[in-house]
């Protein structure tokens, strides 16, 4: 057996990671790529968070936003503190990092368009990364991500509950009812774009084999559909998607993975689409992705100017 | 004929249900309760938060009310939110550090 099939059925065995000793060179390397993603949505969740949290409609809601910015960044620091005891260059990764090589999810390089939207970002994206990250937090190798995990899984429920309030006393307000259902038809299929290709177009994943994570793409997405459609279903929005008895599984009603209409922020059920094409649209990034990560960087650049300026 | 309350207990239990928003701890074992006193279906509750800042008091103070409207005696719910005496970690009940422990967040 060589070190690989090792090290794989030791993790699945139960055994825990805890510095690069114990690694081999594709477990760190798909640790770091997981971290890299994981730090990247974390910080990159603030600027459309941001875009909109000036339209808060109370002082209080406005300090809650800012409460959930402030742990979303926290969490992003959780994730390049752990890179940075891999031997990463973080300070590299933030701040030279070219806007399109960011791994936040494409669903994020988006503005928001009012404050209702920022609800449906809290109660359907929060939804998926307190998804995929419980997910970690219960299963997976690497033991310093894990016990990390156990904070960040109760502040991630913390801004899935203000998510649901919001969209909650905004559905009983007939002039706001229709922003939520506008909002969810545009976020809840990039939701369930989070969870990565179908499972039957994987041939294989490391992050399974070295139990980086428990449960495949597809089964996460079960995951997220369990409760997100209940629970929008219990407040009167409408989701394109069903349980289906027979199956015991959540089945969509629309076709996925479909085109968007990036301008119009709008699904275009009438064109199916291929997870490639998928993956080059998410390449290609939304259209704010540029200026959000300039945004993150603008500080550490103006500072790093300054302090050339005083030198010469 | 007015009915008062001698015993408020069932109102803190019921307190208990009700967690803070960032941290799954009750509103109870967190040590934000102060006082509670029930008489003829009105309920007054005497509550600080853990700093002026707080960024859920609309929310804990909603969900408050809403637990305490589920008992069918109650029809009113008022909170009065004091900052005297302030509120400080000492105020964690014993179980609330044993859970902030378990998550590796410091009570201290």
């Amino acid at each position: 057996m060589d070190q690989a099939e090792v090290l794989k059925e030791k993790v699945q065995e139960g055994f825990m990671v805890e510095g690069i000793d114990d690694m081999n060179e594709e477990y760190l390397k798909a640790l770091k790529q997981t971290l890299t993603i994981v730090g990247d949505t974390e910080l990159l969740s603030v600027p459309p968070l941001l875009t909109v949290y000036d339209q808060a409609p109370t002082l209080n809601n406005k300090i809650t936003a800012l409460a959930i910015m402030q742990d979303e960044i926290g969490h992003a620091h959780i994730a390049y503190r752990l890179l940075k005891d891999l031997g990463e260059d973080t300070d590299g990764l933030l701040y030279s990092r070219e806007p399109n090589r960011w791994k936040n999810p494409y669903a994020f390089d988006f503005q928001l368009s009012n404050w209702i939207e920022l609800g449906v970002f809290n109660a359907l994206f929060d939804r998926a990364g307190y998804t995929l990250l419980g997910d970690a937090g219960q299963h997976t190798s690497y033991g310093p991500w894990r016990r990390a995990l156990v904070k960040v899984d109760k502040e991630e429920l913390f801004h899935l509950r203000n998510g649901e309030i919001i969209m909650r006393s905004a559905m009983k307000d007939p002039e706001l009812r229709g922003k939520v259902q506008e909002a969810v038809d545009w976020m809840f299929i990039m939701a369930l774009e989070f969870f990565g290709v179908a499972d039957n177009l994987k041939s294989r994943s490391q992050q399974i084999e070295y139990k980086l994570k428990g449960k495949t793409n597809d089964e996460l997405r079960q995951t997220w559909l369990s409760t997100a459609v209940p629970f929008c279903e219990s407040i009167g929005v409408k989701v394109p998607a069903h349980y289906d008895e027979e199956t015991e599984k959540f089945v969509l009603d629309v076709p996925f993975p479909c085109k968007f209409d990036v301008e119009n922020k709008k699904w275009l059920f009438d064109q199916p689409d291929t997870w490639d094409n998928v993956i080059k649209r998410f390449k290609a990034r939304g259209p704010q992705n540029q200026q959000f990560v300039e945004r993150i960087q603008q500080g550490a650049k103006e500072l790093e100017k300054l302090r050339n300026e005083a030198v010469s | 004929m007015t009915a008062v309350s001698t015993n408020t207990q069932k109102y803190w239990e019921a307190l208990k249900e009700v967690m803070d928003p960032e941290f799954p701890i009750s509103v109870v074992d967190m040590g934000l309760i102060y006082d509670i006193q029930e008489e003829d279906g009105v309920i007054d509750i005497t509550m600080t938060f853990t700093a002026v800042g707080c960024a859920c008091t609309e929310w804990i103070q909603g969900d408050i009310e809403k637990r305490l409207m589920e008992e069918t005696e109650i029809r009113q719910v008022n909170i009065e939110v004091v900052w005297d005496p302030p509120w400080t970690v000492a105020r964690l009940s014993p179980e609330a550090r044993k859970r902030m422990k378990s998550w590796g967040v410091s009570s201290r």
